[in-house]
Order: C-alpha cells, then sequence, then structure tokens
C-alpha cells in the first residue's frame, strides 16, 4: 500500500511538472515557417455562399502539401476563398483550409492550429484586443429583409417586431445598437422596441421565413447575402437602404506561439497590391455582381 | 431438445412435441407481424416525404439536390465511424479503469476514479473538446501538433468513459456475492477472480447500455467538427445544405446515413448479446 501511495503521488508530481513547464511559445517567425513548409492555412467557414462554400464535385489534387485533414482550393470555392488563395500565391507558398465554426474564430486563441482568418471578419472592438488586422479586402453593407410578400416598407415599420440574425455577428451587434463602428459607416439606428431571435448562420433566418415560421418578420446580415438569397429565388426582399458599412479584413492570432509580425506585414503587402492591381474589384464583380472594395487603402 | 422430438411408437406427436410446435408457430407469427408493422411504419414515413407525387400534400423534398450531394455526404460516414470507434475503444478502457477504481479501497484510487467520473460528467461536452483542441496548448505547447481529430476523440473516449464507468460498476455489482466467495474458495487470487469470474459475467449486463452509448456517441462525434479539422457526416450535410440553402433535404440525408449506421451498429450488439447469453437459461 505505502509503495502505492509514493507511486501515486510521484504520478501527480510529474503531471504537474509536464505542465509547468511549459506556457513558453514555440518561438521561431511565421512567415520563414509558411516558407518552410509551404504552405499556409487559412481559416474559413463554408456555411456563407457567396464568401464561403465547398466545391463538392472538388478533387483533392495528388500533389498537394496540404495537411489531410485540411481542404484545398480545389474543394472550396467563394469570394474569401478565392481571395485567401490570391494571398498565398503572392506568399509564394499553397492554400490550405481550414472550417472551425464561426464562433471558435472570432474568439481568438487559435493554438497555431491555423495561421490567418479570410473570413469577412470585420474589424471593430474588442477585436483588435484579440487580433493583428490587415488592411481591409472589402467592405459590403448591412441590410434588413423582409419577406417579399410582407407589407413592411422602411425600417422604421418593423418597431416592435421580432428580427432574426445570425449569433457572434456585426449585425447582431448593429440590432443591440451596440455596434462599435466608426461614426460615419452606421449609416441608420435599428428599429425601436424590436425582439432579437439568435440563430446559428445568416442562411436559417431566410429559410425560416420562406418555410413560413411566424416567430420573426425580418432579418439582418450582409447585403451579399440577401442578394444571394433572392437569386437563389427564396421569397425575400431587401428593405429600405443599408444600414452601416462594414471594413472586412484579415485577422490574425495575438496569441500565437510564433513572430508574427513579418507574416502580418506579408499579407497587408499582398492585400494592397490586390487593390492596386485590380485583382479585388474583379474577384468582388465575380461573385457580387458589384465592386465592395473601393476608398479602403489609406 | 431431443427428447422433444423423438417420436412415439406410434408414429404419431408426444403432448410435449405438439407443445413445442405450437410455441413455435406462435414465435414464427410474431415475429412476421412485426416484419409486417415495420413495413407499415417504413411506408407511412415515406409517404410523409414523398411530395405532391401521390398528390397527399406531403412534406416536398428537392431530389435533384439531394442526388446532387449524396455521394458529397455519404463520404462523411467514414469519419464518423473512424472517430466512433476510436472513441468508443478509449471510453470503454477507461470506463473499466473508473470502475475499478470506484471498487477499490485504496483512497486515492477511489479519489481518482469518482473525481474524473464526476468532473467529465459534470462538465459539457463541447467545452471538452474545446479544452483539448484549444486550452491545453496553453499549458503544453507540443500539444498543438496534436491534430482536431484526435482531441474530439480524447474528449469523446473521456466523456463517454465516464458515463460508461457507471455501466460497469452496474455489471460487476450485479454478480453475485456467492460467486466471489466461490471463487475465493478455489483458491483464485483478486486479479483471477475478476478476469475469470466477475467481469464475464458483468460484461453480460453491460452490452445493451453500451451499444446504447454507442450508438449516441456516432451522434455526438458532429461535435468534433466544430474544431475545423474533422469533415464527418453532419458537418457535410449543415455546409451544403446552408450555403444551398436546402438544410431540410440535407438534414434528412444525414439522418438516412446515421439510420442505417444504427440498425448495423444494433444488429451486432444483438449477435453479442446473443453469444453471451448462450450459457443462460
Amino acid at each position: 500500500m505505502k509503495k502505492l501511495y509514493v507511486l501515486f503521488s510521484l504520478l501527480v508530481v510529474a503531471s504537474l511538472a509536464l505542465t509547468a513547464c511549459g506556457g513558453s511559445s514555440q518561438g521561431g517567425d511565421l512567415l520563414d515557417n509558411i516558407k518552410k513548409r509551404g504552405y499556409v492555412i487559412a481559416s474559413t467557414d463554408p456555411n456563407y455562399m457567396p464568401q464561403s462554400g465547398l466545391k463538392t464535385d472538388g478533387k483533392r489534387p495528388a500533389d498537394t502539401k496540404c495537411p489531410s485533414d485540411t481542404l484545398t482550393y480545389a474543394e472550396m470555392e467563394g469570394f474569401d476563398v478565392d481571395v485567401a488563395n490570391e494571398i498565398a500565391k503572392r506568399l509564394g507558398v499553397e492554400i490550405c483550409y481550414a472550417t472551425p465554426d464561426w464562433d471558435v474564430v472570432t474568439a481568438g486563441g487559435w493554438a497555431d492550429k491555423w495561421d490567418m482568418s479570410v473570413g469577412s471578419m470585420t474589424v471593430k472592438p474588442p477585436r483588435p484586443e484579440v487580433f493583428h488586422f490587415t488592411t481591409p479586402y472589402y467592405a459590403p453593407t448591412g441590410v434588413l429583409a423582409v419577406a417579399a410578400d410582407s407589407s413592411y416598407q422602411t425600417i422604421e415599420d418593423l418597431a416592435g417586431q421580432a428580427v432574426c440574425v445570425a449569433t457572434a455577428t456585426t449585425y447582431l451587434d448593429w440590432l443591440n445598437n451596440a455596434l462599435d463602428l466608426n461614426p460615419t459607416d452606421i449609416y441608420a439606428k435599428p428599429p425601436e422596441g424590436i425582439t432579437i431571435v439568435e440563430l446559428p448562420t445568416d442562411q436559417e433566418c431566410p429559410q425560416a421565413l420562406a418555410a413560413g415560421r411566424k416567430e420573426f418578420v425580418a432579418y439582418a446580415t450582409s447585403i451579399t447575402v440577401v442578394e444571394s438569397n433572392i437569386a437563389a429565388g427564396l421569397p425575400v426582399r431587401q428593405l429600405g437602404e443599408p444600414v452601416f458599412k462594414e471594413k472586412n479584413a484579415v485577422a490574425i492570432d495575438k496569441k500565437s506561439g510564433f513572430d508574427t509580425a513579418a507574416f502580418l506585414k506579408a499579407v497587408d503587402d499582398a492585400i494592397k497590391a490586390m487593390h492596386a492591381d485590380g485583382t479585388l474589384s474583379a474577384l468582388s464583380i465575380q461573385w457580387f455582381g458589384s465592386d465592395l472594395t473601393q476608398g479602403l487603402v489609406e | 431438445m431431443e427428447i422433444f422430438r423423438k417420436k412415439q411408437a406410434d408414429g404419431s406427436l408426444s403432448h410435449v412435441e405438439l407443445l413445442y410446435q405450437l410455441q413455435q408457430r406462435k414465435q414464427m407469427q410474431f415475429r412476421a407481424n412485426v416484419a409486417i408493422s415495420w413495413i407499415f411504419l417504413l411506408l407511412i414515413l415515406y409517404v410523409l416525404f414523398s411530395g405532391d407525387s401521390l398528390g397527399l400534400g406531403a412534406i416536398q423534398l428537392d431530389t435533384d439536390f439531394i442526388k446532387e450531394n449524396f455521394t458529397f455526404i455519404a463520404q462523411g460516414v467514414g469519419d464518423t465511424l473512424y472517430i466512433s470507434f476510436l472513441s468508443i475503444v478509449l471510453a470503454i478502457i477507461l470506463a473499466l479503469l473508473a470502475a475499478l477504481g470506484r471498487l477499490s479501497t485504496f483512497p486515492p484510487f477511489y479519489a481518482l476514479s469518482t473525481f474524473y467520473v464526476s468532473l467529465m460528467r459534470g462538465t459539457p461536452l463541447y467545452l471538452q473538446i474545446f479544452f483539448f483542441f484549444l486550452a491545453l496548448p496553453q499549458i503544453i505547447p507540443w500539444w498543438a501538433q496534436v491534430p482536431g481529430l484526435w482531441a474530439g476523440v480524447l474528449a469523446l473516449g473521456m466523456n463517454y468513459g465516464a458515463y460508461m464507468s457507471e455501466t460497469f460498476r452496474a455489471g460487476i455489482s450485479s454478480v453475485g456475492k456467492g460467486q466471489r466467495e466461490a471463487a475465493i474458495a478455489l483458491g483464485m487470487t483478486n486479479g483471477q477472480m475478476m478476469r475469470r469470474i466477475v467481469l464475464p459475467q458483468a460484461l453480460r449486463f453491460a452490452i445493451p447500455p453500451m451499444g446504447n452509448d454507442f450508438i449516441a456517441m456516432t451522434k455526438d462525434s458532429a461535435m468534433v467538427a466544430a474544431t475545423g479539422f474533422v469533415h464527418e457526416l453532419m458537418w457535410r450535410a449543415t455546409r451544403v445544405g446552408r450555403t444551398n440553402l436546402r438544410n431540410l433535404e440535407a438534414l434528412i440525408m444525414a439522418a438516412f446515413f446515421y439510420w442505417i449506421m444504427t440498425l448495423i451498429l444494433t444488429a451486432i450488439q444483438s449477435r453479442i448479446e446473443a453469444r453471451l447469453g448462450k450459457g443462460d437459461r
């Protein structure tokens, strides 16, 4: 019995020692590391067409350097997907995609599982406490949408009604009157006395409306989502004018164990170059039908 | 059984034989009726989702979407089974250790076992997956190399191991005291008694709830996808469904595969049960 006690306490001490020696960073330069391994991992959630979706008939290339549990460019499509691919090209490496849930990405602390988020993340407080942001790569507007056959004509008509929105989004912040953007980028106040219905993603809201659910009468989301909903034949329409403009950028984890300064600079330079040579405008027109990339480079 | 089959001298059936035949016939009839009822229930389910094709105003599904994405979603079955299988193996090992710890008279083992079960059952599985995936690398840097799938398997295995340890404990406690006493009387050591007498009998009681846990786990394995590196059944279904605005169709496809898996697992479970129950009357 005594021996067992000793063994047991040794085990406890050993496991404590194992954890105690941790805490230090892995060290090294992230950009060097990426160039050495030949690929960069971007996180993007393929829940959001036309920004990010799965190409279900895409064939994974045989010679890809991407780890087997990430997706390759051939297996994904969308605006964010193309922007990430373009950034990787300019870094001279292959692009690979990790697909964590959106709220996992926005929480930060990625433990270096992926290198950057190219997922339409809006630059707004308190996110800069957790992330380094690059120059924004596009700026869509937030809008409200309602069922096509409803009688609402203006945003004020929604006063006292229930509004659907996706969790952990800028649209939710706007509905809560808590969107911390540059005041000139906010065009309208949320309707008075609304009830907020939070669903996992923006796509559940229009589907619920189309299915005839009555828990809410409108939803707040990006103009790109509403336009793709209409194009997909859902009976919805945009209500009034856009309510705010969000500047979306690439985010890099501040808690990374690597030195990220050179990587941040390289990605930022790539985006500025993509603004300058018209690559971003062309991609925006290809995926959204309009150029949402103007006036973002200072 | 021989006694029932022995013919009487004049070739007619004995009373025992007649009774046996009657029982057999009744059982056959029962099985046939169950099968017919199952087919009927399946038909109702089919009609419910048949759309307007039968003119009954049922739920309408986009069959083109289902055909187009069938193989893509089906590719997730492998990952789902792989995760569930690894997790269940880990869970069984941990459950056995925890159950033995719970029955141990050595205080630290007893404490470790109850602490583990309490902690794992008392906190959400989702949090545990995140702990192993994103929090642990902060204290053990090399842990960052551990893939998302393994972090998920570890969390699932530890979580289900805690639940399953109670199943095992119940099984072990259900073995009669007389069995242990007989083993000791035969001069077996504690370990021999456990291996040869108690655990084989305990397993028989533990199989049905273990099957239950395994089936539940195939569906809980979907949570591992939140880590971003596991593209299992549910993940594929929800992504394809959302981006094409066809959530219902996509989820029904995932449900179809889950159900098939469950049917197969149930069949395996009843075979194991039948085998282990052979010596029982």
